[in-house]
């Protein structure tokens, strides 16, 4: 190659950045262009619900927004996609949309990492009071969840019968069991089968504990702080939240529950019960089909009788880097719409975050998912939007193991005061 | 240039690949680290970080759960060290016998070093796993009853010392069955020849020619079981009661988990440089008993 075709190979590239570069300024500048990350693979089912989604914005909208999603699978141990957003963090490069687990609002907010959503938003009221409170931090819609979780109780209707345990007595959401109620039946089934009767998952010292178990403690009328987040004395070691570690310890000293289950054994028949969350109703649909299971509702203080059952979800946030407030908005607000949700939640087999989605789903989808939908509606209480949750939640896991060791803590209430220390020792 | 000057350029040279690498991955985040140690970084606000002096210091050494970690290192230290050591040196004393099916031995004995860590911590579970696990249902044909083993704080240590033991023995296997094929075969004749029973020959000869080779297994693999970390994160992520959290552990979960990178930096510069004065402390013992035995 001679030195003039080496020279014009240059210019015409040199050439071709600027003309792009100018291309990709003047986008920026309308502020259009919107990238967006997601903690899940392109090819999963939400990853595919998503790409709809998307085409659909990208089609749909009138302002000519488009976005871009980045697809950053979040492994098993929670790395991958936080660890991406924890160094755009430090390298400043974050995009202007991101997905985020509910209890990493507060942290998130606190930091100015993402900025309210509350103007961009329509049709809040249609939205699941849950979904709010998890993305609501210092009275500010920071993040919207695009779908919901929810835990019941699985039980095994055959199991049921054949240990005597008439259909009347068994509870519904308009007439919950108490925890006393409960663990008559729980008494019942462990007489007739002589093995626990319910795997209450209490061995997973994971996020579930809090997400599974503060239901009691809000039934019972306790809490894990006080309203501002600011105090745990007083309120975690409460009378209330007493009563419901009492329950968890009760169950275990009885032999009711275990902290040793058998693998999957309420799938296969060995256990009669199972508090579990929505995503095991696919499990149950497709690898156990011969199991003619049910679902129950959460069991209620005897004191208040009310029934409280976790939530909890992924949210969209719109990142406080972004220079494109109003394309970010416009994208957050769509996905989190209606249609959207649905087509989501269909997809996922997820429980919906709208009450319109509910009633679009209510006729489409198995009986137990649309029970869980139904509690959700009734009883569905958020986790505390705290900014330090990463230890609160760990500390409440600690106290629920804690619990079932009850010949080392047979005092329920000296324990609690000394893990509400430590939470609140977190909570500055 | 002088010849020693181009020897010293030359020298540079061979040595610039490892400075730079170890620069970057090593000496590099370690200052960094050292400096972050004085502050309140927390990974979701690190433009906000400020200067707190020895606040963190202060911190860990009132913190229940560092000192407990150092506890159950200590611990699992103090056990692993001998079960794994001495294991090694048993299989290599077994293969290093001609016998049949010798390479299979040698291949069985290595196999779980090649296994991800990962992969054996999860495969343990099965085995330990109280209601449905192997080990179980063996000591049930004995007549022991069911034990808790990882859902016990007593007992979830010594599991993982018998896993993390079983798991790396072969590595140590292979470096003590070349240390023994160094050994001149003259001396074992020698011994035989003079009446040596096989206990005296193994005391007098096969140890004391093994000596530079077992400092060697010793020291690392003291300074690898220090940083016991994937077995706790992975069977019980450092529970039951944290019997079975590591200080590495802990220093990963505050940092990245709970995202105060600042905290979790003094954790590690107090760390570090315990394992290295303990190491010191370990050379020059081993040293001094080198000395003692010329």
């Amino acid at each position: 190659m001679n030195k003039r075709k080496v020279l014009g190979v240059l210019g015409i590239t040199v050439l071709t950045s600027l003309v792009l570069a100018g291309c990709s300024s003047k986008s920026k500048a309308d502020g259009k262009d919107v990238t967006m990350w997601v903690q899940y693979s392109k090819t999963d089912p939400e990853g595919k619900a998503m790409a709809k989604n998307i085409t659909a914005f990208n089609k749909e909208n009138k302002k000519g927004y488009h976005a871009t999603v980045q697809y950053i699978p979040r492994n098993s141990s929670g790395g991958g996609y936080e660890d991406k957003v924890n160094a755009a963090l430090n390298a400043g490069n974050l995009p202007d949309v991101l997905t985020l687990d509910g209890p990493n609002t507060a942290a998130y907010a606190k930091n100015k990492i993402i900025q309210p959503l509350d103007k961009y938003i329509t049709n809040k009221s249609d939205i699941l009071p849950s979904i709010i409170s998890q993305g609501t931090y210092k009275g500010k819609l920071y993040s919207i969840g695009y779908s919901e979780s929810g835990v019941g109780i699985y039980y095994n209707k055959r199991m049921f019968k054949d240990a005597g345990i008439q259909e009347s007595s068994i509870p519904t959401l308009k007439n919950p069991w108490d925890w006393n109620q409960f663990m008559a039946i729980c008494a019942k089934l462990k007489a007739k089968y002589n093995a626990p009767a319910i795997d209450m998952q209490i061995q997973d010292h994971s996020e579930m504990s809090l997400y599974a178990f503060a239901p009691f403690v809000w039934s019972a009328g306790g809490n894990i702080t006080n309203k501002n987040g600011t105090k745990s004395i007083g309120y975690f070691n409460s009378k209330e939240s007493q009563t419901a570690f009492q329950f968890i310890q009760d169950m275990v000293k009885k032999d009711y529950t275990t902290t040793t289950p058998v693998n999957k054994a309420f799938q296969t028949g060995k256990y009669p019960m199972m508090l579990s969350g929505s995503w095991t109703i696919t499990e149950l649909n497709t690898s156990y089909k011969h199991l003619d299971y049910g679902m129950l509702p959460y069991p209620v203080s005897p004191m208040t009788h009310k029934l409280v059952s976790p939530t909890g979800s992924w949210q969209y946030a719109m990142t406080t880097s972004t220079t494109k407030k109003k394309a970010a908005g416009a994208l957050v607000n769509f996905l989190s719409s209606t249609k959207q949700e649905y087509r989501t939640s269909m997809t996922m087999s997820t429980l919906p975050a709208r009450k319109s989605v509910s009633k679009l789903m209510e006729d489409k989808v198995d009986p137990s998912l649309r029970f869980l939908m139904e509690q959700n509606i009734l009883s569905g209480h958020a986790r505390p939007v705290l900014v330090n949750y990463p230890q609160v939640t760990r500390t409440f896991a600690d106290t629920v193991t804690k619990t079932t060791y009850y010949k080392q803590n047979p005092n329920i209430a000296k324990l609690l005061k000394k893990q509400a220390t430590t939470i609140q020792s977190y909570l500055k | 240039m002088s010849r020693l000057g181009k020897r010293q350029n030359q020298a540079w040279f061979f040595l610039a690949p490892a400075i730079i690498v170890l620069g970057l991955f090593l000496f590099i985040p370690s200052i960094i680290s050292f400096c972050y140690s004085f502050t309140d970084f927390n990974m979701l606000a690190p433009k906000l970080a400020a200067f707190v002096g020895i606040a963190n210091y202060l911190k860990l050494f009132k913190d229940p759960i560092f000192m407990k970690s150092l506890k159950n290192i200590v611990q699992f230290v103090a056990f692993v060290l001998p079960i794994q050591v001495g294991t090694a040196l048993g299989l290599a004393l077994i293969v290093n016998k001609k016998r049949p099916f010798n390479m299979f031995y040698k291949v069985a004995f290595f196999a779980p070093v090649v296994v991800s860590l990962a992969v054996t911590s999860i495969l343990w579970m099965y085995i330990l796993n109280p209601s449905q696990g192997i080990l179980n249902s063996l000591l049930a044909k004995v007549g022991i009853s069911a034990q808790p083993f990882l859902n016990s704080s007593k007992q979830a240590m010594f599991a993982i010392i018998f896993l993390s033991a079983w798991q790396a023995c072969g590595n140590q296997m292979i470096i003590f069955l070349a240390g023994l094929q160094n050994i001149p075969k003259s001396l074992y004749e020698a011994a035989d020849l003079d009446g040596a029973g096989k206990w005296a020959t193994f005391r007098n000869i096969t140890l004391p020619l093994l000596k530079p080779t077992t400092v060697l297994i010793l020291t690392t693999t003291f300074i690898d079981a220090f940083k016991m970390m994937t077995q706790a994160m992975i069977m019980t992520q450092g529970g039951p009661l944290n019997s079975t959290m590591t200080p590495l552990y802990y220093i990963y979960r505050t940092g990245f988990t709970d995202r105060q990178l600042g905290y979790a930096s003094a954790m590690s510069v107090v760390y570090g440089f315990g394992i290295i004065l303990f190491t010191i402390v370990q050379r020059k013992v081993t040293r001094a008993d080198e000395g003692s035995g010329q």
